[in-house]
């Protein structure tokens, strides 16, 4: 219920929507799909603005970049044939992913950022591919890596712009993945993993990217697993290590869903997975 | 339609079917009554407290509060909210509104508003001054010496023992199990854990009350039980029944959740107080710990055998909690005692059962009523037992199932809580169930080889067997009345409550075809006070034999009038006469024949006669249907997830009247059946809060989780029902758990004995289990 | 509180309603007299209230009404404007995929979504696409099958 909105703004430029959040202060709020912000039920709102009326769901091409306009919906994003072959698809993949189509209708990739999941399942490999968000408040515009995002940026409460994604690295030949782990076919992550290999002709890996959700306050590059794979060749037992590593790495919690015992355990078993999938989509076995 | 097929036995559609599918008003929500207020019940944040004070003055004081309730505006009437016959076999130990609260969402008080904003806010400004009393919170501690009383109150009436938090206690004996057990070759014996798992109607419980002009207390209400509710509701605010009408609209799912009265009384109540509409809906977070949820239990299962696979002796012993209120306390457990040990023929069976309070949400009836937690030990202690015999499972329950002829003299011991009826069995399909069971799951291919392995997976496949009743032999009972329209059309008034199952059709199709008129030709009002005669209601699965036993009796009587005016218009003897397919004629060769509808018009404006009967009907039996269900897994031994690949059910429920029903009820009851087996649980934590009250942590399986289900409908005649039918409501529920678990101990040897059975579960024991049996290989 | 004013094509008539910044299309539609949109979870997780908005469904509650103003919602109502019911609602009812009927509507839409854009889908597609409906009563089969064979006699039809 929410009697206690005042106000709905709808502004049709973001810098406009910047200014609003700003005369609102603390009891406004940006709103795009609604799915986390209605849910949530935060009765200390008085203003809404409405972001999704300022021309930002495009997908595109910028220079060399794949370019997502915060407003995009999961399910735009799932279909854009850019997305679909960019890094594999893997953020096509985890769009396709979240939650129901409906949901997928509804939900953003600005929301869905700036609500700051650790399960988001777009974030994973959004991090993965070392995406770059734009923001825009009273300080103006810029751009930061997501994973300053998650460090603090997020909580200055700016409004995400875009996001976007540089070309994958284009070394040796590459493979990569997007696992998840849910307690039935829709649910949110107990665990999910976005990866990327590049690997040279003899299996050796020469770039890696490994990025977890759900198992941390944020999600993580787990930059320690990566650090292992360089370099080596892929065996079962590289796999094994770079899962027991992964399950140092983490830092899951005790929830309804699951116990951080087994968030840590499953954070091992689809890095594994997630590695395996990497290699034959690189074309190794 | 062919004109010579009958209607019964054939999937007709759903009379309901195109309102619902075109989304016409149908649910108690989509009637608002002009001037309506929003009700709006505070809940208890405690589980075990005495209400010291409540301030009521601000929130009276908010503009657009009509009213507000506590324990101090109320009549003190203690009664059961279960919905059951009187005199109800549960305790009478709740109140409209109390000056103590025995769980987390009990009630505090209630408000009426102008609209459901100021409603939210008056209870947010009630204050409440609570005396925290120690929670009683594990079902196991809740007997001992020195435990908080929850049940101190000196007008409850019915509990066994209040000071010990026993709220029912129930011991039968079959022979002498003691002797039994010695004279076996093989004792097993074992211990099982099983949980809340909550209704989940898509519909929340509502409810809508007014005064009608002749101040009469009109309900409007999501209810299985609308005849109960009148009287329930009638004696907690102290009016007559005669001032009471309870309609029961369209229902979006009951499963035993809405057998129970909820909201009637307390929405009656603001009514009262106001003198205006006032409806009340429950928010879905409301639904999961303030509606009613199974029973939780601890079963002891024991159970002997000789050497020839023949049983001597067997045995359950339960521990289970109602939660904070005593609703259907007695006769859910004493259900898993009675509808599951005589499943299997020994001649000394035992059945003890402990029903304790606990300051947890509040148990009640629910799809299975105690069969589910009982043929979930019993099944697995029958596969246990089967596999260390070395005994083919099927074969094992073959040779010891109840058979056709059997007397089940458990039965009688365990009525509704009291004395019961013995059952004789007079039709069982079982044998064949377990047959087409098996081929459709590939049973032979799947067991005979080594359980098919694949990486880190893991396939296997169980069964399990389970029956239920067909109402409660010499309790429950329904009436219909049935007229007919000037026009050849017919009017069935039945009190029974369709909530969705499609009673209202089976209904139909019985009278149509005994009066000899087409599907189309029949109107049905149900579930209507006022207007249709009394009817228990819709439980323990009774509908089709019992409310469709009564359509069957009135359409014979209203048929033999049709047959008076008949033989009388043709002018042929009345054995001569037929009706069928809208058209009376005679059978004699001579060719007359009358349409229905010219012989209804003569009727009403020439003979001046309204033809027109009732009938009311009970048995004193209670046919159980049968269910032979399998289960084929995949366990992900890296993640410790289940996956049902198939779940096959055979099940013999007699004649099915509407076969696509039938298979509609199997086909959900499997769904919820495995949801109770490996995914739904509420959460309860150690201050008593349920910690999952939504969709997101209480997972119900949606399209893209079922696995492929197999229905064969296994026809039997059954001499007591209309037609030949039993009942297929509930029996579906109770197999795919325990065939869930014997799939699992066929595809990686371990057995689960708790529920739900959660990967990370599976995932420690297959763990253990590697570590027991290779020391030296490596674990990853 | 300011009140706005939204102009919603709803079933293909024009609407202009008053509402309060807050309030929920959900609310807004039942209390117009679109009792078919449903109220099950209001949190997005049942799909009850599912609509289509511009030809996608997406669920009402999740919805604020003002989000809705210029666009065009469908309800179930919209599927049977004159009482006849369209092919897919037919098939829900031949196919005795209506129990208590409460998820109908819903999942009616998200099918009729579905069929718009890919009118032969795999079973799982169409799965997939009522994965959002939750159904207590039927255990999804007879649904699935409804959905399929709508999707069959339109292609029939062709």
């Amino acid at each position: 219920m929410f009697d206690h909105i005042e106000v709905f703004h709808r502004p049709a430029t973001a810098h406009e929507a910047v200014l609003l959040l700003q005369e609102n202060g603390p009891a406004g709020r940006y709103v795009a799909g609604g799915t986390d912000l209605i849910v949530q039920g935060d009765r200390s709102i008085r203003a809404l603005i409405d972001v999704t009326r300022m021309g930002l769901d495009y997908i595109e091409p910028r220079g060399d970049e794949c370019v997502i306009g915060a407003t995009a919906t999961m399910n735009a994003i799932a279909r854009a044939p850019l997305v679909r072959e960019w890094a594999g698809g893997i953020l096509a993949r985890a769009a396709a992913t979240c939650g129901s189509v409906q949901i997928r209708n509804m939900a953003t990739l600005g929301g869905s950022l700036a609500n700051g999941s650790p399960a988001a399942d777009l974030a994973t490999p959004l991090l993965a591919m070392e995406a770059r968000v734009g923001l825009e408040d009273s300080a103006g515009r810029r751009s930061v890596p997501l994973t300053e995002f998650y460090a603090g940026e997020r909580a200055r409460g700016a409004l995400l712009i875009e996001a976007a994604i540089p070309p994958p690295p284009q070394a040796g030949r590459a493979g990569w993945s997007f696992q998840k782990l849910g307690r039935t076919c829709c649910d949110i992550s107990l665990v999910n993993v976005a990866a990327g290999l590049g690997l040279d002709g003899d299996g050796r890996v020469l770039w890696a990217r490994l990025a977890l959700g759900a198992v941390a306050p944020v999600p993580m590059r787990a930059a320690g697993a990566e650090g292992l794979l360089l370099g080596r060749t892929l065996t079962p037992e590289l796999l094994g290590e770079a899962a027991e590593t992964v399950a140092r790495e983490v830092r899951p919690i005790d929830d309804v869903r699951a116990s951080a015992d087994y968030r840590r355990e499953m954070a091992g078993v689809f890095t594994r997975r997630a590695l395996r999938e990497c290699a034959r989509e690189a074309g190794c076995a | 339609m062919k004109p010579e097929d009958p209607i019964v036995g054939r999937s007709l559609g759903k009379l309901d079917g195109a309102k619902l599918a075109a989304g016409r008003p149908a649910f108690t929500d989509d009637f608002p009554v002009p001037g309506m207020l929003v009700g709006k019940i505070l809940a208890s944040s405690r589980a075990h407290a005495r209400i010291r004070s409540i301030d009521t003055s601000r929130a009276k004081a908010l503009p657009g509060v009509r009213a507000v309730l506590t324990w101090q505006d109320v009549p003190r009437v203690p009664h059961t909210t279960a919905g059951q016959a009187w005199p109800e076999p549960s305790p009478y130990d709740t109140f409209l509104l109390d000056s103590k609260v025995r769980f987390v969402g009990d009630r505090v008080a209630a408000v009426a508003a102008d609209t459901r904003a100021i409603a939210e806010e008056a209870v947010r400004l009630i204050e409440v001054d609570y005396e925290n009393l120690p929670a009683v919170l594990d079902m196991e501690q809740a007997m001992a010496e020195g435990v908080a009383v929850i049940h101190d109150e000196p007008d409850a009436k019915g509990i066994h023992d209040a000071r010990h938090n026993l709220a029912g206690y129930i011991l039968k004996e079959l022979g002498d199990v003691e002797a039994g057990f010695r004279e076996a070759d093989f004792v097993c014996e074992r211990e099982f854990r099983t949980h809340r798992q909550q209704h989940c109607p898509i519909e929340p419980h509502v409810t809508a009350s007014w005064l009608d002009p002749d101040d009469r207390l009109t309900i409007l209400s999501s209810t299985q039980v609308p005849f109960h509710a009148r009287r329930q509701v009638a004696m907690i605010l102290q009016i007559p029944v005669q001032r009471v009408h309870v309609i029961k609209p369209r229902i979006g799912g009951g499963f035993g959740g809405k057998q129970e009265l909820l909201l009637e009384d307390i929405c009656g109540a603001l009514t009262l107080a106001t003198r205006r509409p006032v409806k009340i809906e429950y928010t879905r977070a409301e639904e999961f710990f303030m509606a009613r949820s199974r029973h939780p239990q601890v079963l002891r299962m024991k159970m002997g055998v000789k050497r020839d696979g023949s049983i001597t002796a067997s045995s359950l012993k339960v521990l289970a909690t109602t939660g904070a209120y005593g609703s259907h306390a007695l006769t859910v457990q004493g259900n898993t005692g009675s509808k599951v040990l005589p499943l299997y023929r020994t001649p000394n069976m035992r059945f003890e059962c402990h029903v304790v309070y606990t300051n947890m949400p509040v148990a009640g009836a629910f799809r299975g009523y105690g069969c589910p937690q009982g043929f979930f030990a019993q099944e697995s202690v029958v596969d246990e037992i089967a596999h260390d015999l070395g005994l083919d499972p099927i074969e094992f329950r073959r040779r010891n199932l109840i058979r056709l002829g059997d007397l089940d003299e458990l039965s009688a011991q365990l009525g509704e809580g009291r004395k019961g009826l013995a059952r004789t069995i007079r039709s069982c399909g079982m044998p064949q169930c377990l047959e087409e069971g098996a081929a459709a799951i590939g049973w032979q291919e799947k067991r005979q080889a080594p359980p098919a392995r694949d990486g880190h997976l893991r396939r296997g496949v169980g069964v399990a067997c389970s029956m239920q009743g067909s109402s409660i032999a010499g309790i429950d009972w329904g009436a219909a009345l049935i007229r007919m329209n000037e026009d050849g059309s017919f009017h069935v008034m039945s009190g029974a409550s369709d909530v969705g199952a499609g009673a209202d059709t089976v209904m139909a199709q019985i009278a149509a075809e005994t009066l000899g008129v087409t599907l189309d030709k029949i109107l049905v009002t149900s579930g209507d006070t006022d207007t249709t005669p009394f009817d228990v209601g819709a439980y323990a699965s009774s509908t089709t034999i019992i409310s469709g036993g009564a359509v069957k009796k009135a359409a014979e009587k209203v048929r033999a009038q049709i047959v008076a005016l008949g033989a009388k218009f043709l002018e042929v003897a009345p054995e001569a006469v037929v009706c069928r397919d809208n058209t009376v004629s005679a059978a004699d060769g001579s060719g007359k024949c009358i349409s229905m509808q010219d012989l209804a018009r003569r009727a009403t404006y020439k003979e001046k006669m309204q033809v027109m009967d009732h009938a009311s009907h009970f048995i004193t039996d209670s046919p159980p249907p049968f269910c032979a269900q399998f289960a084929e897994v995949e366990v992900d031994t890296d993640t410790g997830q289940v996956r049902v690949l198939h779940l096959a059910t055979a099940i013999d429920c007699g004649v099915a009247l509407n076969p696509a029903l039938a298979e509609g009820q199997v086909e959900g009851a499997v769904a919820q059946g495995i949801g109770y087996g490996l995914y739904e649980e509420m959460a309860i934590d150690g201050q008593g809060v349920m910690r999952n009250p939504n969709f997101l942590d209480y997972k119900i399986l949606a399209a893209n989780d079922m696995p492929k289900l197999t229905t064969i409908l296994v026809p039997t005649e059954e001499p007591l029902g209309p037609y030949g039918a039993k009942s297929i409501g509930e029996v579906a529920i109770n197999g795919p758990t325990p065939a869930v678990a014997n799939a699992i101990f066929h595809a990686i040897g371990i057995r689960f004995r708790k529920l739900p059975i959660r990967p990370e579960d599976v995932l420690r024991a297959w763990r253990e289990k590697n570590r027991q049996e290779q020391p030296a290989a490596v674990t990853r | 509180m300011s009140a706005i004013e939204i102009d919603v094509t709803v079933n293909g008539a024009a609407r202009r309603w008053r509402v309060a910044p807050g309030d929920l299309l959900l609310d807004v539609l039942r209390r117009e007299g679109y009792g078919g949109v449903k109220r099950g979870c209001e949190s997005g997780e049942c799909g009850a209230c599912t609509i289509l908005l511009d030809g996608k469904a997406v669920l009402a509650c999740l919805t604020f009404a003002a989000q809705a103003d210029g666009r065009e919602v469908v309800t179930i109502e919209g599927l049977s404007p004159d009482g006849k019911l369209d092919p897919l609602q037919e098939a829900f009812v031949e196919h005795a995929a209506v129990q208590c009927g409460y998820c109908a509507p819903g999942m009616i839409l998200s099918a009729k979504a579905l069929l718009d854009e890919r009118p032969d889908p795999s079973e799982a597609e169409v799965r997939e696409a009522l994965a959002g409906n939750l159904c207590r009563c039927t255990g999804y089969v007879k649904p699935v099958e409804a959905v399929l064979a709508a999707a069959r006699a339109k292609g029939g039809a062709r």
